[in-house]
């Protein structure tokens, strides 16, 4: 790994670092941070309504198009942020180039695994009961 | 395109333990936990979708006492992030900059994380 200047860093012709990602990532973050300050109280009333329910009451309450969508977006929203969140974590802290890739990978995989299996879940549920 | 290896971020060791430094970490190790707390979720609904069989086995699980205690730990990290976020918010609005202001956000946020964390339990599943 060569060693970087703080000039390298400071000036800008050098175009140091991912400019259109981090600017995206930057606004996004405090986006659905916002966001998400609002779906915690959708949450509480979610987690509060199918703590300890069956299936068949899951399914009920999440045939509820508001209940389904409002929830579907809040998992996409949550799953944006946290990968902006862990990818700010992994650059911070994770400084060989090559571990550095393959964490930032990982990360991707493992936001959207977690998205879209919960996403087919909810749709399970709320669809074919 | 070539690429540049990040900016080396200062380890904790660096530095002198102050309460917004301290709340700062606790940000970022709250939404670590829930970054993995997602699949607590995930699994719930997983299970949910595969029936009543699958949602007693989690039911078992999570309504056990190790369970339980992850679960209320889950519930102080949500509460702690939420209003850490609120304050960063704020502060990037360029507000509360202050040394009241600093101070102010950073021991209220904690004190409110706990407070939410104990009110949501004991209203929801205490008592």
């Amino acid at each position: 790994m060569s060693d970087i200047s703080q000039k390298t860093i400071a000036t800008p012709t050098t175009h140091y670092g991912a400019a259109k990602a981090s600017t995206w990532g930057f606004i996004i973050q405090r986006v659905t941070g916002a966001l998400n300050v609002v779906f915690t109280v959708f949450f509480i009333y979610l987690v509060v309504r199918l703590a300890r329910a069956g299936s068949d009451t899951m399914s009920d309450i999440l045939g509820n198009p508001l209940v389904l969508i409002v929830t579907a977006v809040m998992i996409i929203s949550v799953a944006l942020h946290m990968r902006i969140g862990m990818r700010d974590v992994i650059e911070d802290y994770v400084h060989s180039e090559k571990l550095n890739r393959l964490c930032l990978l990982l990360n991707t995989l493992f936001t959207v695994i977690v998205a879209l299996a919960t996403l087919a879940a909810l749709a399970k549920l709320a669809f074919w009961g | 395109m070539p690429t540049h290896p990040r900016p080396l971020s200062p380890h904790l060791s660096a530095y002198r333990f102050t309460l917004t430094m301290t709340m700062s970490v606790v940000h970022r190790a709250t939404g670590m936990a829930l970054y993995a707390a997602t699949v607590l979720l995930a699994l719930w609904f997983i299970a949910g979708a595969f029936g009543d069989g699958a949602l007693d086995v989690v039911h078992l699980i999570y309504g056990s006492w190790i369970g339980q205690i992850i679960l209320f730990l889950a519930t102080w990290s949500l509460f702690q992030h939420l209003v850490g976020g609120i304050a960063h918010l704020f502060w990037d609005f360029g507000s509360g900059f202050s040394r009241e202001g600093r101070f102010g956000w950073s021991g209220a946020t904690f004190i409110a994380g706990i407070v939410l964390t104990l009110l949501a339990w004991a209203v929801f599943v205490w008592f």
